[in-house]
C-alpha cells in the first residue's frame, strides 16, 4: 500500500507543470474577460464564446482519443492501452458536460433560449449520454479485460457522432452557430485579435487536458496493478503450514 | 491475426452503414426549421401545425408595442415574406437583417409566435473597427 502510495506522489516536474497550466489558464481568462474587443452585435456576451468553443473542441479530442485508445486496446489488448482510454473518457465526459454548461450560459442571452433540440445540440447531448453508458458500463464489469473490450465498443460509438457534431452547422439547420474557422484555412470568419484569444484559450484548454491526462493516467496505472496483484492473491493456493484468514 | 482483421473490418462496416443511416435520418427529420417559400410551397401541410418558421429579419418592418408588448415584424428568405406576431419582448440580439427561427402556427396568414430565437451569424466583428472610420469621416466633414 506505501508502494502505491509513494508511486502516487506527483514528481516535481509533474507539479511544476500543473502550475505553469494554471498560470496559463489565469492569463487565458484574463485575455478573454478583458483584452478581447467587444463584438459588434453580441458586446461583452462574446467573453463567454472563448470558455464554450475552446472546451468543446478538447471534448471533441478527449472523446475521439478515447475511441483511439480504445481501438488500440481492442487490437492489442494491451492493459495500458485502456488505462490511457478511461483517463481521456473521463477527461471527455468533463469536457462535454462543461461544454453544455457553458453554451446554455452563452446561448440564454444570445440566441434566447437554454436549450433546443436542433441538430448539434441534439447530437452533442447523445454523446454525453453516451460517455455516462461508457462508465456505467465500466462499473457493471468485473473481468478487466471484458471490462475494457465492451467499454472500448461503446467510446467508439460516441466518437463516431464526432464528425457529424463538427460539420453539424454546415450539413443541418440549426440554430447553432455554424464554424468560424475552417480546418482546412478556407476562412476565418472572426476578427484577428479574437481569434488569437480564442486559439490561446484553446492551447490551454488542451494543456489542461493533458496534465489531467498524465494525472490520471499515473493513478491508473497504480489501479491496473493492485486489481493485478488481487486476482493473482485470490487465484494463488494457500500458503502451507498456514492458517487462512479470511475476512 | 485473420479473425482481428475481420472483426477489424465487420466494426468498420457497421459504423459506415450506422453513420450513413444518421445523416440521413438527421437530414430528413431533423429538419430544425422551415423556410418561408417551403411553407409558401405547400401551406396546407403546416395546416394548424405548430411549426419553427426560420427567416431573416426584413428590414424597416419592425414594431414593437410596449403597452401591449406585442412585436410585429416581416420574416423572408428573400423569396417570400411573412408577417410574425409576437407577444413579448424582443429578445437582446434581435435586430433588422438578423436570422431568426420563431416558433408558434399560422392563423390567418400571420405567423403567431410565441418564441423568438435569435439565429446570428458565425461572423465576428471587434466593436469600434469601422465604427471609428464612421467617426472620423463625420469629423473630417
Amino acid at each position: 500500500m506505501t508502494d502505491a502510495a509513494a508511486r502516487l506522489r506527483r514528481p516535481l516536474w509533474l507539479r511544476i507543470y500543473l502550475g505553469i497550466t494554471l498560470l496559463l489558464f489565469l492569463a487565458a481568462a484574463a485575455f478573454g474577460l478583458v483584452f478581447s474587443p467587444r463584438d459588434v452585435t453580441q458586446g461583452d456576451l462574446i467573453r463567454i464564446m472563448y470558455a464554450h468553443v475552446s472546451v468543446a473542441w478538447i471534448a471533441f479530442v478527449a472523446v475521439g482519443l478515447t475511441a483511439v485508445f480504445g481501438a488500440l486496446y481492442l487490437w492489442r489488448g494491451k492493459r495500458r492501452d485502456d488505462v490511457l482510454a478511461v483517463a481521456s473518457g473521463e477527461m471527455g465526459l468533463f469536457f462535454a458536460s462543461l461544454t453544455i454548461i457553458g453554451g446554455m450560459t452563452y446561448s440564454r442571452p444570445t440566441l434566447n433560449t437554454f436549450w433546443t433540440w436542433d441538430a448539434k445540440l441534439t447530437l452533442t447531448a447523445i454523446m454525453v449520454a453516451l460517455m455516462v453508458g461508457y462508465f456505467i458500463v465500466r462499473g457493471l464489469i468485473d473481468d478487466p479485460v471484458r471490462r475494457g473490450r465492451v467499454s472500448a465498443v461503446v467510446a467508439i460509438v460516441a466518437a463516431a457522432s464526432l464528425p457529424f457534431n463538427y460539420l453539424a452547422a454546415e450539413w443541418f439547420r440549426t440554430l447553432h452557430p455554424a464554424k468560424s474557422v475552417a480546418l482546412d484555412g478556407s476562412g476565418v470568419t472572426m476578427d484577428a485579435t479574437m481569434l488569437a484569444v480564442l486559439l490561446f484559450n484553446t492551447v490551454v484548454a488542451g494543456l489542461v487536458y493533458l496534465g489531467f491526462m498524465i494525472d490520471r493516467v499515473r493513478l491508473g496505472r497504480v489501479e491496473a496493478a493492485l486489481e493485478e496483484e488481487r486476482s493473482l492473491a485470490a487465484t494463488r493456493p494457500a500458503p502451507v503450514g498456514k492458517e487462512v484468514v479470511r475476512v | 491475426m485473420n479473425r482481428k482483421w475481420a472483426y477489424g473490418l465487420a466494426g468498420v462496416a457497421v459504423l459506415a452503414v450506422a453513420g450513413f443511416m444518421i445523416f440521413q435520418a438527421l437530414s430528413t427529420s431533423l429538419v430544425y426549421f422551415i423556410l418561408p417559400n417551403e411553407h409558401a410551397a405547400d401551406p396546407a401541410q403546416y395546416d394548424g401545425r405548430r411549426i419553427r418558421l426560420g427567416g431573416i429579419v426584413t428590414p424597416g418592418t419592425i414594431a414593437f408595442d410596449e403597452r401591449e408588448l406585442q412585436l410585429t415584424f416581416l420574416v423572408t428568405d428573400g423569396l417570400v415574406a411573412y408577417p410574425v406576431r409576437h407577444s413579448g419582448a424582443p429578445p437582446e440580439l434581435f435586430k433588422e437583417s438578423t436570422g431568426v427561427v420563431v416558433e408558434g402556427r399560422f392563423d390567418d396568414g400571420t405567423f403567431v409566435s410565441d418564441n423568438v430565437l435569435v439565429k446570428h451569424t458565425e461572423v465576428y466583428v471587434a466593436e469600434g473597427d469601422h465604427i471609428d472610420l464612421e467617426l472620423l469621416r463625420e469629423s473630417l466633414k
